[in-house]
């Protein structure tokens, strides 16, 4: 045994359907368990014979009686059963069935027709009837052959015919293939294979059935060529298996694949009922689809009476060939000595299984998946390691180790590998949003779900910047609503009211000059003041909220209550200062008593907030000082040059006169302090609920705001 | 993708090539010119390719093992010697060797062939193995084709005329076709010189060196990037006609997925996806230094300093155990992840995925999977604890649906048991007793099994029997009910004998009451 360790080994996992990955360190080429769309294993047609003779005793009995032994004595075990012919070959047909749509859920069709005086079809070519309980209930209606009807009226012939028929007719895979190639059409295939469960008289009858399926198969392609929706078939193999009850001697003999014909090959099984059949049949579907074994060993199990002590267990399991294909390559896989129990002398490779690590989520480098089909499935063994895994928890098998695994680089030492800062946590809640989940498919020509997807993530991406220092608004827990509501592709009006209150926050912070999280990394000697900070981050929240205005006229309004609200670049506010100096003295001697009162209010408001202001800046820079000096580096460049960018089409917006703004503001501060005014604007433009709303929810906040901050 | 360089240093490689006026070269020379600059070219545009050197004479050595240190490459070829006779099979085996020590048999790799196109004569010859080969034993085998996918470059340090006088060229081409991989065999145009040597090696360059750029996107975030190993075309299918198929330069991300949802997928090949600089030099103010020394250097700090999205993208994959669905070109896709293959290194990596519109069966057709926020009912629940997938296939399977098999006696026997131990506890287990009753029923019904519900019906009527005298009375009333109604079906009668009927418990006055309680 060579290089075996536990850490670098197989895996299976759990995922729907039952998959068996390989877990192997490199890899470039590996090919899907795949054939050939319309091989000869496309199409199985099964005959299985229903004439008298088959409800003969197979000669295998089965005690049945068993619980009876370790029980009261005295009581005689009723007397062992045995299957008939007929029992045997259907339950081996079924278990070939099994296997094959374990492993090939679609594509792989059956068509199931038994014969006696007549054939009776049990199912069609179509998706939907191909499943083994559909079988069974067929089979159920049919009951076991009678043993007094006529032999001299019953054939296998019969079914045969029918299944040669059932061979030219086109299956749905078949035609949507054939409508998908239009003019190429002809390069759809139309090849099958019959197998035949019966019991012939002699080799002579077996020669006359196969020289009967090569006539019908001529005939039936003669018919096809004029037909739509039947196709000529090109290719035929058919598995004549002979089965006879255990004592008896074989009257047919063992014949290898020959070519009948170009179109038809034909060989010959003979074969003991019973379990002999039923290993025989599970060669051949391994044969036919192009299945491997592989034991799973050591796979540690409570007994069931001594539920402390655990014992090892063996699950073989069939799976595609191609599964083996890296052992094989590499010369690990020795087929001699590696013999399967049950199947005979079939070839199987043993894993070790290991015992699986809890809770670690990994992702395994697997260069192939494969469904599996265990050989024995209500075993207890079998269902225990389905049921394990079935649950969503994987095994990990042993195989030889490879070398050649390289470290790769760390992404560290490569582009923006030296920056420290980057918005992980923010990213990763940003994945999570737009994690993926499947939608049924609709017949609506909107778009795919997938671009749906990409929508969503331009969206959330249209604002982000990648790291701390380049941002001020996503620092903060007070922007959170805003930030998650904006990016939506249309915003309710509690949106646009839960957006608006984000706005109205932030406002009263900066009347309260609360301090900003923003970052001193990088830059030189002071920071930025306070009002320079609440500049910024205005700057920013309104290019977050200008990229999503496009979105509609409720995304248009979070962007008005911004604009309407934030603090002005300097040069602005200079400008307004200005121009209040000078309205001051034209209004004053204009101003008759009334609005005295309401005047003085607001130049308190001003005087306050300006002592504050100095008050809070001496704070912050002292607080700059006490960081800077570990970081010389200049502040990025880039997202100053992106804020300005997006400033100046706001400064171009257009012209409205300082005395319009000025009279703007003052009136809404006043309005705001009268309290008929909600009456009175609702009984003009009937907005009166939506203002209600507002006013309940956040009435001192606005009347605070308007006071403080106009 | 490795390479392995196989250099021949036979003794006819030391033919002098014709020069007008200048120095005499010989053909090992312009081998070792053509080798520099592809070296140098790896060295700048390939960085991460490993490359081993291995010179082959009669005997082979490997001269430099798999590396990324082009300086040490470029030193061992200049010290090469020259010895006697080619003898090829032996080099290739050793080639074969040597790659599946380092890598296994499934990592591709790419062999270039230096020789001067003279192939030895004799015995050990390359014509003389290729007559040869298909009367070998299995432990004689002719090294090719390689157990791995190999890609063959063959370099003549010759032209074309001068190969095909004799039958050098031909038995060339043999190998190219025994070779499954694909390659290709170059020759020099003209005379032989430096200028000539030069373009062969500049035409394996754009053949098979050229670093796969692309544009990394996540809506309005993105970032330059090198694919490396680059993807190399993959063909579909083989029943249609084969076309092979590119990835896009535009790598777009879908959306993201757990890491458990995507449970380890199968993939065609793994790539490092490595953020690159574009302009950056140009770009960047103050980045030029007085040094010329330090100037790459410098441009790399500067460009290590700059965010960029990759080492974001990267970070918050590795956090949150998350992978991101890329899309690779039309019904193509692939996954982005963190990959850590020591405990301090990690980088970010792309996995491509077979070209199906439904590459994993358990995510379901790709283009069906969109954002969470369309579904009516968050599919991961509100605090994050269920999960979409695995998408639950239309037919279960076998193993998922509790099938009959009776082919090993023990089958049989285990399901009949089930009845008896559950008759012993009517009428406590009455539901359990007639469900596995009715599982049996169907079974034999369909296998044409009617002796076998004779035989449990006897089972049950003996059972009836022997019940002790402790036993509830509605336990003999459900036993014998249960034994008649399997005696009914084994006559076949369409009436009691259908599929789809189930023998329901018996209405007594002790069981009413009963039941409800099951």
């Amino acid at each position: 045994m060579r290089k075996f360790l536990s850490s670098t080994a197989k895996l299976l996992s759990s995922c729907y359907p039952l998959q068996f990955s390989l877990d192997i360190q490199t890899s470039w080429s590996y090919s899907f368990a795949k054939m050939k769309m319309f091989s000869l294993s496309h199409k199985t047609a099964f005959v299985v014979d229903h004439c008298p003779y088959m409800a003969e005793s197979c000669r295998q009995q089965v005690e049945f009686d068993m619980l009876t032994k370790n029980r009261s004595q005295g009581v005689i075990p009723l007397a062992p059963v045995s299957k008939s012919l007929w029992t045997c070959a259907v339950e081996c047909s079924m278990e070939y069935c099994r296997i094959l749509y374990d492993i090939y859920p679609t594509n792989k069709l059956v068509n199931y027709i038994v014969s006696d005086s007549e054939f009776h079809i049990l199912n069609s070519w179509n998706q939907e009837d191909q499943n083994t309980q559909e079988l069974m209930s067929a089979l159920a209606a049919v009951g076991p052959p009678n043993p007094h009807e006529d032999p001299e009226c019953c054939s296998i012939l019969h079914g045969l015919v029918a299944a040669v028929e059932s061979l030219c007719k086109i299956t749905e895979y078949q035609h949507q293939a054939r409508t998908e190639l239009m003019d190429r059409a002809d390069r759809v295939s139309n090849r099958g294979r019959i197998v035949c469960l019966t019991n012939a008289k002699s080799d002579t009858h077996v020669r006359m059935l196969e020289d009967c399926v090569l006539e019908t198969i001529q005939e039936q392609n003669k018919l096809a060529a004029g037909s739509d929706r039947l196709m000529q078939i090109q290719q035929c193999e058919l598995v004549l298996i002979h089965t006879y009850p255990l004592g008896e001697d074989t009257l047919v003999s063992d014949r290898p694949k020959k070519e009948i014909s170009p179109v038809l090959s034909s060989e010959v099984h003979s074969v003991r009922a019973g379990r002999h059949l039923a290993a025989k049949l599970n060669i051949l579907v391994q044969q036919h689809f192009d299945l491997a074994s592989t034991t799973i060993t050591n796979i540690p199990m409570k007994e069931e009476q001594h539920a402390n002590t655990s014992a090892n267990y063996d699950v073989e399991l069939l799976h595609h060939r191609e599964a083996h294909m890296e052992f094989i390559k590499s010369g690990d896989l020795h087929p001699a000595g590696s013999t399967s129990r049950d199947s005979g002398l079939k070839e199987t490779v043993t894993l070790k299984w290991c015992t699986p690590r809890t809770n670690s989520v990994e992702l395994h480098y697997c260069t192939g998946a494969y469904r599996i089909s265990p050989v024995d499935v209500n075993s207890r063994p079998s269902s225990c390691l389905t049921n394990f895994l079935l649950n969503g928890r994987s095994v990990l098998l042993e195989q030889p180790r490879k070398s050649g695994s390289k470290d790769p680089p760390s992404i560290s030492e490569g582009c923006g590998g030296r920056v420290t800062d980057y918005r992980i946590t923010d990213f990763g809640e940003l994945m999570r949003e737009n994690r993926l989940t499947p939608f049924p498919e609709s017949g609506s020509s909107g778009k795919s779900p997938s671009e749906r997807a990409k929508d969503q993530l331009e969206r959330h991406t249209r604002y982000w910047p990648m790291i701390i220092s380049q941002t001020t608004i996503f620092n903060m827990q007070a922007v959170v609503p805003l930030a998650n509501l904006i990016v939506k592709e249309t915003l309710t009006e509690d949106d646009v009211l839960t957006c608006q209150k984000t706005v109205y926050n932030l406002v009263d912070m900066e009347r309260k000059n609360d301090p900003l999280p923003v970052s001193t990394v990088g830059t030189r000697g002071k920071g930025p003041k306070r009002d320079e900070q609440y500049r910024t981050m205005w700057n920013e929240l309104e290019t977050l909220v200008r990229t999503h205005v496009g979105g509609g006229e409720r995304h248009a309004r979070v962007l008005e209550c911004v604009t309407a609200c934030r603090s002005r670049p300097p040069e602005e506010e200079e400008r307004k200062k200005r121009g209040r100096k000078r309205e001051d003295k034209e209004e004053k001697s204009e101003r008759n008593g009334k609005d005295m009162e309401a005047e003085k209010n607001w130049q308190e408001t001003e005087r306050l907030k300006g002592a504050l202001e100095r008050e809070k800046e001496e704070l912050v820079e002292s607080e700059v000082i006490k960081d800077s000096p570990d970081s010389p580096e200049p502040l990025n460049k880039k997202p100053r040059l992106a804020l300005e960018e997006t400033q100046l089409p706001e400064k171009a917006k257009g012209p409205v006169s300082l005395l319009t703004l000025w009279t703007n503001r003052v009136n809404t501060a006043n309005s705001r302090k009268h309290q008929e005014f909600a009456g009175r604007i609702s009984s003009v433009n009937n907005k009166a609920e939506l203002y209600q709303h507002l006013k309940d929810d956040n009435g001192m906040e606005t009347h605070e705001n308007g006071k403080a901050n106009r | 993708m490795p390479t392995v360089v196989l250099m021949d240093v036979s003794l006819s490689m030391t033919r002098p090539v014709a020069l007008e006026g200048s120095e005499e070269f010989q053909r090992k020379n312009l081998a070792i010119h053509g080798l520099t600059m592809l070296f140098e070219h790896m060295a700048t545009n390939y960085r991460l390719e490993f490359t081993a050197l291995v010179a082959f004479s009669s005997l082979w050595e490997l001269m430099v093992p798999f590396t990324r240190d082009y300086n040490t490459l470029q030193e061992a070829l200049s010290n090469l010697e020259d010895y006697d006779k080619t003898c090829l099979e032996s080099a290739l085996q050793g080639v074969s060797n040597i790659v599946q020590q380092e890598w296994g048999s499934s990592c591709p790799c790419q062999v270039v062939l230096v020789t001067d196109g003279s192939l030895g004569i004799g015995k050990g010859s390359l014509r003389h193995s290729l007559s040869t080969m298909k009367h070998r034993g299995d432990d004689k085998k002719f090294p090719l084709p390689f157990p791995f996918p190999a890609k063959l470059y063959i370099m003549c340090i010759a032209n074309a005329e001068e190969l095909q006088s004799s039958d050098n060229l031909e038995s060339l081409e043999q190998l190219l076709t025994l070779n499954s991989g694909g390659g290709q065999i170059f020759t020099m145009e003209g005379p032989l010189c430096l200028k000539s040597v030069q373009s062969m090696f500049g035409k394996l360059i754009d053949q098979a060196y050229t670093p796969f750029h692309a544009v990394l996107r996540c809506g309005n975030l993105s970032s330059d990037v090198q694919v490396f190993p680059r993807p190399e075309p993959v063909v579909i299918d083989e029943e249609v006609e084969p076309i092979p198929r590119t990835i896009l330069t535009d790598l777009e991300i879908v959306g993201f997925i757990e890491i458990g949802d995507i449970s380890s997928p199968p993939v065609l090949s793994r790539h490092l996806v490595l953020p690159i600089a574009v302009n950056k030099e140009v770009d960047e103010v103050g980045a030029g230094t007085t040094e010329d020394t330090e100037e790459d250097t410098s441009a790399n700090q500067i460009a290590g300093k700059s965010p960029n999205f990759c080492v974001l993208l990267h970070g918050s994959l590795k956090v949150e155990g998350m992978v991101a669905l890329v899309q690779l070109g039309p019904d193509w896709y692939g996954m982005l992840y963190s990959q850590a293959d020591s405990k301090k290194k990690s980088n970010l990596m792309m996995s491509l995925f077979e070209p199906s519109p439904e590459p994993l069966p358990w995510l379901g057709k790709m283009s069906q999977l969109g954002p969470t926020s369309d579904a009516k009912e968050n599919p991961y629940g509100e605090d994050d604890t269920k999960s979409p997938f695995p998408l639950q296939p239309k037919n279960k399977r076998s193993y998922a649906q509790n099938v009959t098999v009776w082919i090993k006696p023990s089958g049989l026997q285990t399901d009949v048991q089930k009845i008896l131990r559950n008759a012993r506890k009517l009428p406590e287990k009455t539901q359990t007793f007639y469900k596995e009753l009715n599982r049996l029923r169907k079974a034999a019904l369909a296998f044409g099994f009617w002796e076998l519900l004779k035989g449990v019906a006897e089972l049950l009527e003996r059972e009836c029997t022997l019940l002790p005298d402790s036993a509830h009375p509605d336990a003999a009333f459900q036993l014998s009910h249960a034994a008649q109604q399997l005696k009914l079906a084994s006559t076949g009668d369409s009436q009691y004998a259908a599929f789809d009927h189930n023998i329901t418990p018996m209405v007594t006055d002790f069981s009413g009451g009963e039941r409800e309680r099951m």
